[in-house]
């Protein structure tokens, strides 16, 4: 199966029409089967096309954003799912805020060959400033079965931006059966790729799984985004160990990669990491997060 | 050679008489300084060692008990209050047996191992019958000679973890020494590699974190940094430091080596300490890179390393400092960590028991 990972550099933003027809091209030429797109990608739409206007900064922006645009997401929903549908692939079209019963929430949406939307994933940590502008959390992980070729199917979650940093996002997703996780992100550019490695890297070690990492490209609101974007997989079966499938640079407009779920099985046979994993020994932990909540409350 | 008949157990009462503590301590007396002051302590500075120790079968008990000697007087010369020794430190006493050559031979002696003499060592003799014929000599030496050594320089010794019989069961069994020589604390290793569920070791059940006046100490083995749920329970509990003996059994790898306590520091903010051991024996490889590890914001290069041995194969030693008025301030005002125990009620009774 062949997977892109997508960033948004080099993708007009200026108008719907230019967006929908540089991502067409994008995809046509590297031909996925599975394309991720970036965090924020519906808030850099907005603000690129001129129909929100930026904050005094980012996290400002992102909570103006948030107020007031159901109307957006349907366009960007309609959008991506016709690019689904066009290209014949699972498109994992980035994140956006949506409100449900008053709460707002930092989602992300994944569309079917189909066009149809085949999982939605509010992101369940937030981050300092997230908190502050009283976003909410997600309390769910959802997983949907990916069609990976000659009828087999892989089971697949959605990795929600601050999320990457939570390792518990990702032994959910595993001990349920996740063979692959999407993760949509924007970190920012900096000359420090250590945040990033312990990020998706880190969950992707030690649960085994792929991943495809979309890292958003570009500045928005007075922040500059710039991590690269990369393909995952286990180290034993990557080129010099690395955990990397392939990896791009800030300005990479996508890092695309093969991903052959037999090479996947046999590490997991040869070395089977959550099979080792001594759950007992961590029975207690449901009641240790509930002291530290208690702590903070 | 496999105990059961008589030349055996004579043979484990010649090695317990040999070892025996007294017998350790009068040796160590004549050569261990008068007991150093300890350090005053400093929750803004506290030095740790890091030790990668390289493989040798030692033939004495004595040989053992100066090469430990002489590490731990090194951390203590470069002003140490705390040092971690590596994984399986009790390998080095499997030489105090007839025909030990022969492993040192199927390592190649100063060439590599083998595969092959791997495969030949293992079908001939299985490892833990060995730890349990050696547990009753080891235990007491392992106990006589890190008490006196702790004790002497005035440290803590996390002295490495000891494959041991316990009731019948083999455990990989870490060890904590303080200042005063008491033993302070041990840890059974919670997550097995695939060959030790082959031999069938016995797995702790859970973790502990014990109090010292250097911080909340946490003492993991090797695979149980694997898991980011160890040092999550560890912090959860009000560890400060992990220290973590390792003995990776592979070549070494940048990469391959990055998956332990570096992005388990990172997950969970704590400050990580790791003793490796590193060499070759019975086909068997052992690489490291022993050092000292912290979230990336407390160190220097914001790279989540404070110091690390540059070789992952000869011995040497990582020794920093650590901040741990720092830490409290870094967890207590941090960016992006979060709490979600409605999600954690809704999974993790599935997923780890209740």
């Amino acid at each position: 199966m062949r997977v892109a990972a997508l960033s948004l550099a080099e993708i007009n933003l200026e108008s719907l029409s230019q967006y929908r027809a540089d991502l067409s091209g994008l995809l046509k030429t590297h031909r996925p089967d599975l394309a991720v797109l970036p965090a924020y990608s519906a808030l850099a739409l907005g603000l690129g096309t001129g129909a929100f206007m930026p904050g005094p900064d980012f996290a400002a922006t992102f909570y103006i954003f948030s107020a007031d645009n159901a109307g957006w997401n349907s366009i960007c929903t309609e959008i991506h799912a016709g690019l689904a549908r066009e290209h014949n692939l699972y498109l994992a079209a980035g994140t956006t805020v949506e409100s449900e019963a008053g709460f707002y929430y930092h989602t992300a949406h994944c569309f079917d060959p189909g066009g149809d939307l085949c999982c939605r994933q509010k992101q369940t940590h937030l981050t300092r400033i997230e908190r502050e502008y009283n976003f909410s959390r997600g309390e769910e992980i959802n997983l949907f079965d990916l069609e990976s070729g000659a009828g087999t199917t892989i089971k697949t979650g959605l990795i929600v931006g601050n999320d990457a940093r939570h390792p518990e996002v990702g032994r959910i997703l595993a001990l349920n059966g996740a063979g692959l996780a999407l993760h949509s992100g924007a970190l920012p550019a900096g000359p420090n790729c250590w945040e990033q490695t312990a990020g998706m890297w880190a969950q992707v070690q030690q649960n085994q799984f792929w991943a495809v990492e979309a890292q958003l490209s570009g500045r928005m609101a007075g922040r500059h985004f710039g991590a690269g974007s990369a393909v995952l997989a286990p180290c034993e079966i990557t080129p010099g160990y690395s955990g990397y499938l392939a990896r791009g640079y800030s300005e990479t407009e996508a890092v695309t990669a093969e991903l052959n779920e037999a090479d996947r099985r046999r590490i997991k046979k040869s070395y089977p990491v959550l099979e080792l994993l001594n759950r007992k020994a961590y029975s207690e932990l449901s009641e240790l997060y509930r002291d530290r909540e208690n702590e903070v409350d | 050679m496999i105990p059961g008949g008589l030349k055996e157990k004579l043979f484990q009462r010649y090695l317990a008489w040999i070892c025996r503590p007294a017998r350790i301590k009068k040796y160590l007396g004549s050569r261990l300084p008068a007991k150093r002051e300890p350090a005053p302590v400093d929750r803004r500075r506290i030095r740790a060692a890091a030790l990668q120790l390289e493989f040798k079968l030692f033939k004495d008990p004595f040989d053992y008990a100066d090469e430990m000697k002489r590490k731990a007087e090194e951390a203590a010369d470069r002003g140490a209050q705390l040092v971690v020794f590596p994984e399986y430190n009790n390998l080095q006493l499997l030489g105090l047996l007839p025909g030990s050559e022969e492993l040192e031979q199927a390592s190649g002696g100063q060439g590599s191992g083998t595969a092959a003499a791997k495969q030949n060592i293992e079908e001939e003799i299985w490892l833990p019958d060995l730890f349990r014929y050696m547990s009753p000599v080891v235990q007491p030496l392992v106990h006589a000679l890190f008490s006196s050594l702790a004790g002497a320089y005035s440290l803590y010794i996390m002295a490495g973890s000891f494959m041991l019989s316990d009731q019948g069961a083999i455990v990989n069994r870490a060890f904590l020494y303080g200042p005063s020589g008491e033993l302070e604390a041990s840890q059974d290793k919670v997550n097995l590699l695939p060959r030790e569920a082959k031999w069938k070791v016995k797995r702790g059940s859970s973790f502990s974190v014990f109090e010292t006046p250097l911080g909340n100490l946490g003492l993991p083995v090797c695979m149980d940094a694997t898991y980011f749920e160890t040092f999550r329970i560890l912090e959860l509990a009000g560890a400060d430091l992990v220290l973590l003996p390792i003995a990776d059994p592979q070549e070494y790898n940048f990469w391959l080596a990055l998956r332990g306590i570096w992005p388990r520091v990172q997950e969970s903010p704590l400050y990580g300490i790791k003793g490796a051991l590193v060499g070759r024996v019975a086909g068997f490889v052992f690489t490291g890179r022993a050092g000292i590890f912290a979230p990336l914001k407390l160190t220097p290069n914001q790279d989540g390393v404070l110091d690390e041995v540059k070789p992952y194969d000869r011995e040497a030693m990582a020794v920093a400092d650590l901040d741990l008025e720092a830490l409290d301030r870094f967890r207590s005002d941090h960016p992006w960590r979060d709490n979600n125990p409605a999600l954690y009620r809704r999974y993790f009774p599935q997923i780890y028991g209740t």
